[in-house]
């Protein structure tokens, strides 16, 4: 089942086009989102999460126009979404900060606290739970991000640079986890990662310039690299490298 | 768990709670509480009750910090995800600046009793109004660490030449240093509040980056 579809998506920002009439279908799995700086990941996570408007097209999510705001509403109940950067406010405890989320999503107060313990175990952060955000370290932090994008349950769950900042076991953990989660939502994940990607995700989407230049699984992206003679030292990044060209080389992109 | 810790849980994990630590709404009553007690002792040394006339840096320099102290709490520390929120920002925003606002006039009042035709609590009042229009529309342009800015400058500005300014005109544009029952200050002040009021209710303040 589709639970994301976004057609003609166009997002400008200033004089850059980001996302340009861009097309995709997802349905529930583990969506890895590669692509290089400035290949529109982030503007099309944004626009996902409903956070930023596009200047054209449509998105629907879970069968709803999130243009429209009574659909609106319902989808951001079931969707959760971890920004490159989010901010907290410094006086909040890891189980606040998850609370207040839980409190924006609108769940109901009496399912908050072991929601909120639930998310928190999830990520490894038990014992921390009531120790001020402020006082964590980076890969901590970055785990209380994706506590909070969790707490609901979502549907719908998009993750931008999860793995930033988290060392090899927290990174490992935490493909358990999205392959945990992918079985019942549709989970987009936007890395530079290719190793994260190989190892957790069902599907890969390859965005440059606003523009999907690849869809495929993992072991085809895999394939590719291992007939490819591109830079990269493992296969799946020489896949990378290879569906990369071969989508900027005029008159190739239908061999990808 | 224990009973406790479920109790301790429930109570630190509701929402409203939460949403007013976030603005921290609970240092901006005690800062505006610290500007009124300020404004009292500060009118008690002017010997107001000889001439009203002697309240005018109370009138118009108290409101202003009040409004400082208010656009504080504008700040969102987590702006991205606060977009995310299921229901419609705007009564949260305008309950949060209306009461705000309402707070400080009444706290500032005790400093100016009496005099209401020249620089009593009516005077206050609208300066409390205008300033925080001032700086609710400085944090939707600016962001709400520097909404103070305009208004303090504008203000200060008001308050050193207004004293040789005459004519109908100035009535409206010096309003921070009018007599309280001066209509066009009352014009000018409203105006303000409403546009700044109506503007963060529907936009927010402008985000910034992040502090935490």
């Amino acid at each position: 089942m589709t639970s994301i579809r976004a057609t003609g998506l166009r997002v400008r920002h200033r004089k850059t086009l980001a996302l340009d009439s861009l097309d995709l279908d997802l349905g529930t799995g583990v969506h890895g989102l590669l692509g290089p700086n400035g290949a529109g990941k982030t503007s099309l996570i944004r626009v996902l999460a409903t956070v930023a408007r596009p200047d054209a097209g449509r998105v629907e999510l879970l069968g709803e126009d999130v243009a429209g705001h009574r659909g609106l509403a319902g989808v951001r109940r079931r969707l959760g979404y971890l920004p490159q950067e989010f901010g907290y406010y410094p006086g909040f405890t890891v189980r606040e900060f998850v609370a207040y989320v839980a409190w924006l999503k609108e769940m109901p107060a009496a399912r908050v606290p072991a929601a909120v313990e639930r998310a928190v175990a999830r990520v490894g952060l038990a014992d921390r739970i009531d120790a001020k955000v402020r006082t964590l370290s980076g890969g901590m932090v970055r785990r209380v991000g994706i506590a909070q994008a969790v707490v609901n349950d979502p549907a719908v769950l998009l993750l931008d640079e999860p793995t930033a900042g988290l060392d090899p076991e927290q990174r490992v953990e935490f493909r358990e986890l999205l392959r945990e989660l992918g079985v019942s939502a549709t989970v987009v994940v936007s890395t530079h990662l290719v190793e994260d990607v190989a190892a957790a995700c069902t599907e890969v989407t390859l965005l440059d310039a606003g523009r999907v230049a690849y869809r495929g699984t993992p072991e085809a992206l895999t394939v590719l690299g291992e007939s490819s003679d591109g830079p990269g030292d493992h296969p799946i990044e020489r896949g990378y490298t290879a569906a990369l060209r071969a989508h900027r080389a005029p008159g190739e992109r239908e061999a990808v | 768990m224990t009973t406790t810790h479920v109790a301790r849980a429930v109570t630190t994990t509701r929402g409203p709670l939460l949403y007013a630590r976030s603005r921290a709404l609970p240092l901006t009553v005690a800062a505006l509480a610290g500007t009124a007690a300020f404004a009292v002792w500060a009118a008690g040394r002017l010997d107001a009750y000889l001439d009203p006339d002697r309240r005018v840096p109370i009138v118009a320099l108290a409101p202003l910090l009040a409004s400082a102290v208010i656009g504080a709490s504008l700040y969102s520390a987590s702006d991205e995800l606060d977009r995310t929120a299921v229901r419609p920002w705007w009564p949260r925003r305008l309950a949060q600046l209306a009461a705000l606002t309402a707070l400080a006039a009444l706290l500032l009042t005790p400093a100016v009793l009496g005099h209401p035709e020249t620089f009593g609590p009516p005077a206050v009042l609208r300066n409390t109004l205008g300033c925080t229009g001032l700086t609710a529309t400085a944090a939707v342009l600016l962001g709400a660490r520097l909404s103070w800015l305009p208004a303090f400058g504008y203000v200060t500005a008001v308050y050193l030449g207004s004293t040789t300014a005459h004519g109908r005109a100035a009535t409206v544009w010096a309003w921070p240093t009018q007599p309280g029952a001066q209509p066009g200050a009352w014009a000018a002040a409203l105006t303000a509040f409403v546009v700044g009021a109506t503007l963060y209710a529907v936009r927010g303040a402008r985000p910034e980056g992040s502090r935490g």
